[in-house]
């Protein structure tokens, strides 16, 4: 039933999981995707983050900055509940899907973040959060704009030469991704580095790395 | 496939240290040995091996792994003729390593390093740009149809200039010593690498004499050809000994500074693309 038509993009397509009518595949690319997703958010749950050691302006001082556990708590729920959304993302066979879980690792992204109780890293996570709601109108316009110029969301059905998808819809599928976390808007801020960094905030980073990959197989493959 | 493991990760800490010995010569130096690098990586491998008390243990290991292994899957892939969109996705993966190498210590160091490499991340554009320029001539991203296409046509490195040096300032990005090592530069002491030690830093240069063959094989089969294996390797050096004066002459560039030309080179690709649109429909 499910034939991946565009196989010279992301490869053949290896195994196909139906969950009703929500269906995931798994093609060299997505699996590729997906493992790595998979280590990472492995990694989140088993990981005890690092502990900061910042210098002391105008001294020799330096001091470590201690992880207190409520926050390691909250930190590490939203960096597992980033993982799975990655983790959907990555091989969902369905756009409306795709979105869906974008904007969720968008969501969480803020959580990681915002839960540091620290001036300047609420500002980040504030500003970011600005962007995520911006983007989530291209994001989910791009998906309703395939929507109604070809009247399916099925990547199965968009991936054949039969369907041809508006260019502006596939912009705007990038320009979404792009907003719900890719670097220029986000992960750049030198503030959201006074939270902890690993391993929380570094799946800030592989979720929208991974996010971007994904879309980009997406959109040449539509 | 092991043994080619082994003989690529040989190959590229050799090409390491050709590397170092050309850069050294243009600069008037004697320069270390062609070999030194395989010798650090064993001295390192000998060498005591501890963990940061503030490390996040698990990522400060597991991202060494990681490298290994998406370099060595990347290899493989070229040799199986894989789809370049998965080379692209370990290119931009091994930017998620280098991060969480420096990210997973609690050094200030370390973590310099990483953000530089989060800001660096302009250096993957040209890539994407490449990619989608050759799928304009070939019409798909399998390295094996590539191959092909180049038997009819010709090498691309002539019919698709502009993205061939797109991917040369990728590799030219990821080499020591260049103008955009900023995640390393020596202000930030080895920047993201500073606290892997002993084991962990043989491992990490395992992980990058693989990056290095791997980027160098996939120019050479991509813009080339598929051509015999002495060859290649000829056509790899010479590839190497270009990128080693660029590196030589050229100043490391202020992190903006690299942005700033990444971005500049990803946008005229971004023009020769539509152009190739508008002309080939």
């Amino acid at each position: 039933m499910f034939d991946l038509p565009t196989t010279n993009i992301g490869g053949p397509e290896l195994f196909v999981l139906e969950f009703g009518d929500i269906v995931a595949y798994f093609s060299p690319y997505t699996a590729a995707l997906f493992v790595f997703a998979l280590i990472f958010t492995v990694l989140a749950i088993v990981s005890r983050p690092e502990r900061q050691v910042d210098f002391a302006f105008g001294g020799d001082a330096y001091y470590t900055k201690e992880v207190e556990a409520n926050l390691l708590r909250f930190q590490r729920f939203m960096a597992i509940a980033c993982g799975l959304a990655t983790l959907g993302a990555m091989v969902t066979g369905d756009v409306f899907n795709f979105t869906l879980f974008a904007s969720l690792v968008g969501i969480t992204n803020i959580g990681i973040v915002a839960a540091y109780r620290n001036r300047h890293v609420l500002n980040a996570a504030f500003q970011y959060g600005i962007v995520v709601m911006l983007a989530t109108v291209p994001l989910f316009g791009g998906a309703a704009i395939v929507l109604a110029s070809t009247g399916t969301l099925s990547m199965w059905e968009l991936f054949t030469g039969a369907v041809a998808v508006p260019l502006f819809a596939k912009a705007f599928l990038v320009l979404g991704v792009m907003g719900e976390g890719m670097a220029p808007f986000y992960i750049a801020k030198a503030e959201i580095t006074r939270a902890q960094g690993a391993p929380f905030v570094l799946m800030v980073h592989v979720s929208s790395l991974l996010l971007f990959l994904r879309v980009i197989e997406i959109v040449l493959s539509m | 496939m092991i043994e080619y493991l082994l003989f690529a990760t040989f190959i590229g800490l050799l090409f390491h240290g050709i590397h170092r010995k050309v850069i050294a010569r243009i600069q008037g130096r004697p320069g270390p040995p062609i070999w030194q690098e395989i010798l650090h990586t064993l001295k390192f491998s000998f060498k005591e091996t501890w963990i940061p008390k503030t490390a996040s243990h698990a990522l400060f290991i597991g991202i060494v792994v990681v490298a290994i292994g998406i370099w060595s899957a990347a290899l493989f892939l070229l040799l199986s003729g894989g789809s370049i969109l998965l080379l692209f996705a370990v290119y931009l993966l091994h930017k998620i390593v280098e991060h969480g190498m420096g990210l997973s210590t609690g050094s200030p160091y370390t973590k310099f390093g990483a953000i530089r490499s989060v800001i660096s991340a302009a250096s993957e554009l040209p890539l994407l740009v490449t990619v989608v320029a050759i799928y304009f001539f070939t019409h798909s991203l399998s390295i094996a149809d590539i191959a092909a296409y180049q038997e009819v046509h010709g090498p691309l490195l002539i019919i698709a200039f502009p993205a061939a040096v797109a991917m040369y300032l990728v590799i030219l990005s990821k080499m020591h010593y260049g103008p955009f090592s900023i995640i390393e530069a020596k202000e930030i002491v080895s920047g993201n690498m500073t606290e892997h030690f002993g084991v962990w830093r043989a491992a990490l240069e395992v992980a990058y004499a693989l990056k290095t063959y791997v980027l160098l094989y996939a120019f050479v089969l991509i813009f080339i050809g598929s051509l015999p294996l002495a060859l290649t390797l000829l056509a790899m050096l010479i590839v190497l000994v270009s990128l080693s004066f660029v590196c030589a002459v050229t100043p490391m560039l202020s992190p903006y500074d690299t942005v700033t030309v990444q971005s500049l080179v990803t946008g005229a690709l971004v023009i020769y693309i539509i152009i190739l649109g508008v002309i080939m429909g």
